[in-house]
C-alpha cells in the first residue's frame, strides 16, 4: 500500500509546478517529440511516394510498369472483341435484314403474302359462256409480259384464287372455269398489281384480250386503281423430296 | 508538469505549423519518435520509483533517438533498411509496453 501511494505522491508532486533547469530541459525535449509526433502523423496521412525508400519506389516502379503491360494487353484483348462484335452484328443484322427482303419478296411471288400496290382491275362479263379457260390464260399471260408482279382471279362475288407459277386453268362443266381446283363463273374479275398504264394497254392492243372477248360477245372492263389489294392467300408449300443445296461461299 | 505542458506545446505547435517533413529527414522521424517515445516512458518509471534525474532522462533521450537514426541510416546503406527498422520499432515497442507496464503496477498495484 504504501509503495502505491508513494508512487501517486510522487506523480503528484512531479505534477506540481516548479521550473528550474532540471525540468526545462525534458519539457523542451517532451515539446520536440510532441511536435515531432504530430508532425510524423500529418506526413503519414498524406502518404505519398516521397516519403519511400530508394527501393520501395522501385518495387511500386516495377508493379506499376507491369500493372500497366498487363491493362494494356487486356484493353487490346477487348478492343479485338469489340470489333469482332460490332462487325458481326452489323453482318448479321445485314444478313437478316436481307433475309427479310427476300422472303417478302417471294412471299409476293409464291402467294403466301398478301398484297398491294398500283395495278388494275379486268371485270369479264360473259352472259354466253364463250369465254373459255384459254382467253384468261392469254389475259393472265399478256398481263404477266406487261409487268403484273401479282395476280388474282376470282368470281365478282365469289371464290377468289390466288395466280401463282404453278397455277391452271382449265374449263369448267357447265360454262364456267376451274382455277387450281377451284370453279368460277362468270362475271369474272381478275385484279393485277403492276404499272397500271401498261397493264391496261396491253390488254387493249389491237387483237389483244378486250378484242378477243368482245368477239366472244363478252364484255371487258379495265379500271386502273391507284391501290389494288391482293388478299387471297396460298398455303405455304412444304417440298417433300427438294432440299436446299449447300450453298458455295465464294 | 512541466514536462507535460511541453508535450501539449509541442503538439499544439504541431497542429498549426503544418510542417512538412523535410526529405532527408523522413527516414528516420517515425524511428525517432519511437525511440523518443520509449525514452520518455522510461523517464515517467523512473519518476515513479523515485529516481528520476534529469540529466539521466537528456541523455537517454537524445542517444534513444541518434542511436535509432543512426541504426536506420546503417540499414538503407546496407540495403536492408525496411527490415531493420522493423526491427528496431519490435524492439523499442517492448520495452515501452515493459515501461508502460511497471508505470501500471507502481500506480495501481495490477
Amino acid at each position: 500500500m504504501t509503495g502505491q501511494r508513494t508512487a501517486w505522491t510522487r506523480l503528484r508532486s512531479a505534477m506540481r509546478p516548479h521550473a528550474s533547469r532540471g525540468t526545462l530541459v525534458p519539457a523542451l525535449l517532451c515539446a520536440l517529440l510532441g511536435f515531432a509526433v504530430v508532425v510524423q502523423v500529418r506526413s503519414t496521412q498524406d502518404a505519398g511516394l516521397d516519403g519511400l525508400r530508394q527501393t520501395d519506389l522501385v518495387r511500386i516502379l516495377d508493379d506499376v510498369t507491369e500493372r500497366a503491360a498487363r491493362l494494356q494487353a487486356e484493353s487490346r484483348d477487348l478492343e479485338d472483341t469489340k470489333a469482332k462484335v460490332s462487325g458481326g452484328s452489323s453482318g448479321s443484322l445485314a444478313a437478316l435484314e436481307e433475309a427479310r427482303h427476300r422472303s417478302q419478296t417471294l412471299g409476293i411471288l409464291a402467294g403466301t403474302l398478301a398484297a398491294e400496290g398500283p395495278g388494275i382491275e379486268l371485270t369479264i362479263s360473259d352472259p354466253e359462256g364463250k369465254v373459255g379457260a384459254d382467253v384468261l390464260l392469254d389475259c393472265l399471260q399478256e398481263l404477266r409480259d406487261a409487268g403484273g408482279e401479282a395476280f388474282e382471279i376470282g368470281a365478282v362475288d365469289g371464290d377468289r384464287v390466288r395466280v401463282i407459277a404453278s397455277t391452271y386453268i382449265s374449263d369448267g362443266e357447265d360454262g364456267g372455269i376451274v382455277v387450281d381446283g377451284v370453279e368460277l363463273h362468270s362475271p369474272y374479275r381478275i385484279r393485277v398489281i403492276g404499272d397500271s398504264r401498261t397493264l391496261a394497254g396491253a390488254l387493249d392492243i389491237p387483237g389483244g384480250v378486250l378484242d378477243v372477248l368482245s368477239q366472244s360477245k363478252a364484255q371487258g372492263t379495265v379500271t386502273q386503281r391507284p391501290v389494288v389489294a391482293i388478299t387471297s392467300l396460298r398455303p405455304t408449300p412444304t417440298p417433300q423430296y427438294a432440299r436446299p443445296a449447300p450453298q458455295k461461299t465464294e | 508538469m512541466i514536462a507535460a505542458i511541453g508535450l501539449v506545446l509541442g503538439i499544439v505547435a504541431g497542429i498549426f505549423l503544418e510542417p512538412t517533413v523535410p526529405t532527408w529527414l523522413q527516414p528516420y522521424l517515425p524511428i525517432a519518435v519511437v525511440a523518443a517515445l520509449d525514452a520518455v516512458f522510461g523517464g515517467l518509471r523512473a519518476l515513479l520509483d523515485g529516481i528520476f534525474d534529469d540529466r539521466v532522462f537528456v541523455v537517454s533521450f537524445v542517444a534513444n533517438v541518434l542511436v535509432a537514426a543512426l541504426i536506420v541510416y546503417l540499414g538503407d546503406q546496407l540495403g536492408v533498411g525496411s527490415q531493420l527498422s522493423t526491427g528496431v520499432v519490435v524492439v523499442l515497442g517492448i520495452r515501452i509496453f515493459s515501461n508502460a507496464a511497471a508505470i501500471r503496477r507502481q500506480l495501481f498495484r495490477a
